[in-house]
């Protein structure tokens, strides 16, 4: 549908501002949230004052298990268990490898994605349509599959040594590096970014493109004017979903990475069962959670910001 | 009527294959400069193609199209002197109205002030500058219309290109803007080329027009021409009413035959005596069509449709028909007028 | 839709461009499909030794001995029932909430579609360990309702927002000439709401399906060691059993997926998925 028809067809189809409050609406809506309610937010509550000192109530178990539980002793909170995490050496390592992966990752998605995307829609064609196709794949997949397979493929025994020995280097395998959890993520991320940009480029009406070809400009030119700014949601959609899924990932890390430093959603689950020091696992959950919460802030302003330019907000 | 300066428009021999399917098959037109010529057909008669041949977003198979005396035949559409008013306007949502009528000087990398003066013009020429800081989807669809041409002017094209200019727009509102398109057009003295299925419009604003069928163009002239002396039984039918009779015309009767004998419904009276040249009618049915009645009239060689506007007579009235002018033809092309 | 009919008429010349989509192009596919060519040959391999190119020799033995280890084939039942399960339940909890988002406007509409997606911007490991001291409160380790409630939890956004815009889609002006025409406000949704967004609705279907079928890291950490799905199965075997085997269940792994993404392609890559990440 055009953008003209959606919005005309959102206008239509639900109550603005100005439209009654309907209870049966809101009941009907209730079920998701409470469970998500329940099953997300009760523990994320429950963990959020773990993680300032409430070992009482439901966090009583965890806190007899767990070590190193640091307790508010009577003050409204503690933020001892922060301070414990932060200044903990492994922490400036595990948080420059965090920040670093899921940026290069969402970057390089984001290329990989808008080219397939602006090839698909521009020039169509065979190439296109395999790339496409391909790229999908990993979505069939699940991670675990796929972590296992790029690690045996980027392995000791792997195709990629293989094809290089028989070009007579000796490359070192790329296993255990940031790297390779780089290509790891790239690798799951793409689908969804496909996906989502390439529907974002096809909902441009053909009538656009040819009007900025008869008023002149360049493909580039059309591109960078016509395309990309209609295109922005999508674009920002995907930004959003792959950094904040990379930030929080954990079977890749797992097993494509070094041990240290290593991603947060590794060492969450080291500290949670390994090390059972189940406080500062929450905590370093949290720190990854603001991040992604500052990430997704951005998302919803820019949802926003452009509902407004196009009047349907 | 062939070119005099090489200016306007030219397509020589065009030829279009789409989709496996030949749609345009040696298509020749000729547009002098400041003429303004409609391509009037049905959907599917090859005439939006034969546009975008022009506009350049489809390569000919074999033939040339010529503007301003260059051959762009085979050059892009961001290349050519052409500017074109898409069906839906095609308006970026993105941007505002001043910054849709600014792109094709933006990408000409025009000097910024030199740009706000000729956006300035243009928006002021379609009445528009009130709305300049609007974006497309606050403003009205007669507006945004408005807005498209106004892109199109401001790159001071040598032939304009309209795609069914007024098919989104409400009857009422069509009338007017036809008018004020045909008034710029004058004005400005832009070579036009407008696609339309609406013969009422090509023949209000045109200088000529070439009605197309299954794409071909079957008459190429001024609408009072194409009025008058239809060239094929197509053209005859599609512009203007048309009352259709096979058989053989003589003296005002009609007898058996295998012409196909064109009537237009100005052409046929009714009175209650009979004159020289008409038959006895009986009148089946009155129809008022506003500032005249159509007549349905029964004679004894053929049923005929009048359009009268004075001394209109009754259903069941009985009286005489007689037809003034008769157009006659043979396999599909005009033999004779009568 | 205005594309569908004529592709357009942009070339580019330049040798540049051409030179970089080929780089692209084989990046492009040594980057994705060279993995899982790799491990998928490896399930018809009988041995392969680096650095050679091909395995020793080709065989189906490994297949037919994955269906003799029992509890590889009992993750293979429990996989196959959970899965359908998570999706029904999902469908029950969120089309009500997806039909009233998009039809009816209630207090916290928009409060509530930003809940879901900001549950989404907590590490899912993060949130699968402190679920754990819920679950033990509520002692739901280890058991199949344990499973799907954590499935469940990764399906709603997929079951809200883009059944969501399904029915956002479906222009009023159909429903109102059915209710004009005497049919019952059920048997309007039934016949005209529902079939229209029925597409949507089966692209989410087929998104959490796949989601709950592939979804490990919950699962494992619920489940184990009472209950295993094929997923969580394979954080097991990955040690213990030859690379062959672990092949062999990927495969298996994708099976499902192929097929359901295979029938529902049409309407995934044409623009459902987009229209529903959007905040209406």
């Amino acid at each position: 549908m055009s953008a003209s028809v959606t919005n005309q067809v959102a206008k239509e189809s639900f109550g603005s501002k100005d439209s009654k409050l309907s209870l049966l609406g809101f009941f009907m809506a209730l079920p998701p949230i409470l469970v998500l309610g329940i099953f997300i937010g009760l523990p994320i509550g429950l963990a959020f004052f773990l993680s300032i000192g409430y070992t009482g109530g439901l966090n009583e178990v965890i806190s007899i298990i767990g070590q190193d539980i640091r307790g508010r002793e009577g003050k409204l909170f503690t933020l001892q268990a922060y301070k414990d995490v932060i200044a903990d050496p492994r922490f400036a390592g595990d948080l420059k490898t965090t920040l670093i992966v899921s940026s290069v990752a969402t970057v390089f998605v984001l290329i990989f994605s808008i080219g397939i995307g602006l090839l698909q829609r521009l020039r169509g064609g065979k190439l296109s349509s395999v790339l496409t196709a391909l790229s999908l794949t990993p979505l069939f997949i699940p991670v675990v599959i796929s972590s296992w397979a790029l690690y045996t493929f980027y392995g000791s025994a792997g195709l990629y040594r293989t094809i290089f020995q028989s070009f007579g280097l000796d490359i070192p395998q790329i296993t255990s590096t940031m790297l390779a959890v780089i290509i790891g993520s790239i690798w799951t991320s793409l689908p969804f970014a496909i996906l989502m940009v390439t529907s974002g480029f096809q909902s441009i009406p053909n009538a656009l493109i040819e009007a900025a070809q008869d008023a002149g400009a360049s493909l580039i030119t059309i591109i960078r004017t016509v395309m990309l700014p209609l295109a922005l949601i999508p674009i920002i959609i995907v930004a959003t979903f792959t950094s904040i899924g990379v930030l929080g990932s954990f079977t890749i890390p797992f097993f494509l990475g070094p041990n240290q430093p290593t991603m947060f959603g590794v060492e969450i689950t080291n500290f949670f069962t390994a090390y059972n020091r189940p406080q500062q696992s929450v905590v370093m959950a949290f720190i990854v959670f603001a991040a992604a919460s500052g990430i997704a802030i951005s998302y919803i302003w820019a949802n926003f910001r452009s509902a407004k330019e196009s009047g349907r907000v | 009527m062939a070119n005099q300066s090489g200016e306007g428009l030219e397509l020589v021999g065009l030829r279009k294959i789409l989709g496996g399917r030949v749609i345009i098959d040696d298509l020749n037109l000729v547009v002098n400069k400041g003429e303004m010529v409609s391509l009037l057909g049905p959907s599917g008669c090859g005439k939006t193609t034969t546009l975008r041949m022009i506009a350049g977003f489809l390569i000919p198979e074999s033939g040339k199209v010529f503007l301003a005396g260059k051959d762009v035949t085979e050059i892009g559409p961001e290349k050519r002197p052409s500017a074109m008013v898409f069906q839906n306007y095609a308006l970026w949502p993105h941007m505002t109205v001043f910054k849709n009528v600014a792109y094709p000087l933006k990408v000409r990398k025009m000097s910024k002030s030199e740009i706000e003066k000729r956006v300035h013009d243009v928006l002021g020429l379609v009445n528009l500058m009130h709305h300049k800081d609007s974006r497309p989807a606050q403003i009205s669809g007669g507006e945004q219309q408005r807005v498209a041409l106004a892109r199109a002017l401001v790159q001071e094209p040598d032939i304009l290109l309209l795609d069914e200019p007024l098919s989104n727009l409400d009857a009422k509102l069509r009338v007017k803007v036809r008018e004020d398109i045909r008034e710029l057009q004058r004005r400005l003295g832009i070579t036009t080329v407008i696609v339309t299925h609406d013969q009422d419009e090509a023949l209000s604003i045109s200088d000529r027009i070439a009605v197309m069928n299954d794409g071909r163009i079957e008459q190429f002239s001024t609408p009072q021409e194409l009025y008058d002396a239809p060239q094929t039984e197509y053209v005859a039918n599609f512009i203007g009413s048309l009352n259709r009779v096979t058989g053989s015309y003589e003296n005002g009767a009609i007898s058996a035959g295998s012409d196909v004998i064109g009537i237009r419904p100005e052409d046929v009276f009714f009175s209650k005596n009979q004159v020289p040249g008409s038959v006895a009618a009986t009148v089946t049915l009155v129809v008022p069509r506003g500032h005249f009645y159509e007549v349905y009239l029964k004679r004894n060689d053929a049923e005929l449709r009048a359009f009268i506007s004075s001394e209109v007579p009754k259903a069941g009235d009985a009286g005489f028909a007689n037809i003034t002018k008769a157009l006659i033809y043979r396999d599909g092309k005009l033999v004779r007028t009568a | 839709m205005a594309n569908d009919v004529q592709p357009l008429n942009l070339h580019t010349k330049s040798i540049g461009v051409k030179a970089i989509l080929l780089a692209f192009s084989i990046f492009m596919l040594l980057l994705i499909v060279g993995p899982l060519i790799w491990l998928a040959v490896h399930a018809f391999a009988v041995e392969w030794i680096f650095p050679s190119y091909l395995p020793t020799g080709w065989t189906l033995e490994w297949f037919r001995k994955v269906f003799e280890v029992s509890a590889l084939v009992s993750a293979i039942k429990n996989s196959l029932i959970i899965s359908p399960i998570v999706v029904i339940v999902s469908a029950v909890i969120c089309l009500p909430a997806a039909y009233a988002s998009a039809r009816y406007n209630y207090w916290g509409r928009r409060t509530f579609l930003i809940m879901m997606f900001a549950s989404n911007a907590f590490p899912k490991i993060g949130l699968f360990a402190t679920i754990a001291t819920l679950y033990y409160f509520l002692n739901l380790m280890g058991t199949i309702v344990g499973v799907i409630i954590v499935q469940v939890l990764g399906t709603i956004i997929f079951m809200t927002w883009i059944p969501a815009a399904a029915f956002a889609a479906v222009p009023k002006s159909l429903e109102e000439a059915a209710r004009d025409a005497g049919a019952s406000k059920f048997r309007v949704f039934r016949t005209i709401t529902l079939r229209m967004a029925m597409p949507g609705i089966l692209v989410a279907m087929v998104m959490s399906f796949i989601y709950a079928f592939d979804e490990a890291q919950g699962t494992y950490l619920v489940g184990a060691p009472s209950i295993y799905t094929m997923p969580t199965a394979m954080y097991a075997i990955v040690e213990t059993y030859p690379v062959q085997v672990t092949a062999v269940f990927s495969i298996l792994l994708t099976i499902p997926s192929v097929l359901l993404i295979g029938l529902a392609r049409k309407h995934i890559i044409g623009g459902q998925l987009a229209e529903g990440f959007q905040i209406k």
